[in-house]
């Protein structure tokens, strides 16, 4: 009997350390320990990473990364409840179903000027000027069958859009603007078959045969691995998905020197070498934190 | 205008695909269930007879192991080999529910008194008239209450089928999730709530009419 209540107490008391650390933490140095989120895409790792590291580097203050959050209402959902003080966010957000009246556009400043401020509004955030490279939604499809047919764009694909089946995420599908029912609206046609599915699995059916088109984020190295090629979107249907980091507004305002080495992040990436970092990460399986260190001494912004 | 007014508006706006949805998930769920209790039940009675441990361990294990792989790794290992859609998630949750459907007929007909395998030895039955005579009467509720489990948690299950493109009520969840859109969220889930529900009842009433006859 004693035995028990002895296990009991400690259990009890365990449960009571685990649920006091949860509450304001301090960092080894003194300072604040702050949470960044970010999505299951690897450019956002890696950009909340890059925040991390100059942050640590240049202050007294720790940034607690969590990851792999499903989708950006998740992201916002935690600004919301405190939960989180940085992000990784696209501006094209703005067109998922948030504001009724955002009026769409595939202008990419138009763009960010509206996620800027409805986002900012709404969830009293700022929302910087964009990293630098363009992470655009796309479709892509097989190189080898895109030469035999002599198809460069999306018009063109239509003509074969008949006997192809499309692999996206869950969501596009039931995307109003700037998903399926938008793009069959702008191009006139639709495919035999389009089925939702895990992006990961996405890849895996395409390489199969399974599938013949896919949607795409432009900067996904698997394009590379899997000799994809992304269609020219001439029509100008996808909006324009450029990556910033996001910042909660009570921090920034009370720590100037963090908002510092944010607006430093601005423009410092360019399509080119966030490829070249993702490619690292998914396919050298190099980790993130290594990959992103490197870049920043590369720039010089860290020793 | 009030959020009721704006769900029934989804409703109206949506309801082709919403039912398509459904009735994907309908289909898989079913085949999964009806295949894994064609293939489980008699499995479990089958072992219930044997006398080799070690074979039923391995059984046991088997079905064990597959219930631990993680669903996104079992899709992924599936993919190669089956495909996309409709065929590799049936095979996918098919081997997902071996183990409770395994575990709960086989404790059902161990479950059966041993004195009364004995009485009716004595009155002269026959292993096979004992069997659909004696035990599978007695072991009948234990046997329905594991394949009433079974079903309801295949039926939340085949959400996950959505992942490799078979359609059914996760795409509606998940593309809700990816689209900001709480309305898809909650018909997808609530949909197959329902589903489970009225699968219960209506085998609970099955259970009746065996055990009545």
């Amino acid at each position: 009997m004693m035995t028990f209540r002895k296990l009991f107490l400690v259990g009890f008391v365990l449960l009571l350390t685990i649920v006091a650390g949860c509450g304001d933490k301090t960092s080894a140095d003194g300072g604040q320990v702050f949470t960044a989120a970010s999505a299951k895409n690897t450019d956002s790792k890696i950009n909340v990473q890059l925040l991390k590291l100059l942050v640590e580097d240049r202050t007294d203050h720790e940034i607690d990364i969590v990851e792999d959050l499903p989708a950006s209402p998740q992201i916002f959902a935690g600004f919301e409840r405190d939960e989180f003080d940085f992000a990784s966010l696209f501006s094209g957000e703005v067109y998922n179903n948030y504001f009724d009246d955002v009026e769409y556009s595939t202008d990419p400043d138009k763009t960010l000027k509206q996620a800027q401020k409805f986002f900012g509004e709404e969830y009293d955030i700022k929302w910087y000027d964009p990293l630098g490279y363009v992470n655009n939604y796309s479709i892509a499809a097989k190189r080898k069958f895109l030469q035999k047919n002599d198809v460069n764009t999306l018009t063109e694909l239509g003509e074969y859009a008949d006997s192809l089946t499309l692999g996206t995420d869950n969501a596009w599908i039931e995307r109003d603007n700037d998903g399926y029912k938008g793009f069959k609206k702008t191009y006139g046609y639709e495919f035999d078959d389009a089925r939702g599915m895990d992006v990961a699995l996405m890849y895996e059916g395409i390489d199969t045969g399974e599938l013949d088109v896919v949607t795409v984020y432009t900067v996904d190295p698997q394009l590379k691995e899997y000799d994809l090629k992304v269609l020219e979107d001439t029509k100008n249907f996808f909006p324009p998905y450029e990556a910033s980091l996001v910042a909660a507004n009570d921090v920034i305002d009370e720590y100037g020197e963090i908002n510092d080495i944010l607006q430093s992040l601005v423009d410092v990436v360019s399509t080119e070498e966030m490829t070249n970092l993702i490619y690292q990460v998914d396919i050298e399986k190099r980790e993130v934190m290594e990959v992103a260190k490197e870049f920043l001494q590369e720039k010089g912004m860290l020793d | 205008m009030t959020l009721f007014q704006e769900y029934i508006t989804y409703w109206s706006e949506d309801y082709t695909s919403i039912l398509s949805y459904m009735y994907e998930h309908i289909i898989i769920a079913l085949t999964v269930i009806t295949l894994s209790v064609l293939f489980t039940v008699p499995l479990a009675i089958f072992m219930t007879k044997m006398k080799n441990e070690l074979v039923k361990t391995i059984i046991f294990n088997i079905a064990n192991v597959f219930q631990t792989i993680p669903t996104i790794a079992l899709l992924a290992i599936v993919i190669p080999l089956l495909g996309i859609g409709f065929v590799p998630a049936v095979v996918a949750l098919f081997l997902y529910s071996l183990l409770p459907l395994l575990r709960n007929t086989y404790a059902g007909m161990n479950s059966v008194d041993s004195e009364i395998i004995e009485a009716a030895k004595g009155m002269g039955y026959g292993t096979v008239q004992r069997l659909f005579k004696i035990e599978l009467p007695v072991a009948l509720p234990y046997v329905m209450s594991g394949i009433r489990v079974s079903s309801v948690y295949i039926i939340s299950w085949t959400t996950l089928a959505a992942l490799i493109g078979a359609g059914g009520l996760g795409d509606l969840i998940l593309a809700g999730i990816g689209y900001n859109d709480t309305f898809m969220i909650f018909t997808g889930t609530f949909i197959a709530i329902i589903i489970a529900i009225l699968l219960d009842v209506i085998l609970g009433k099955v259970e009746k009419v065996i055990a009545y006859s």
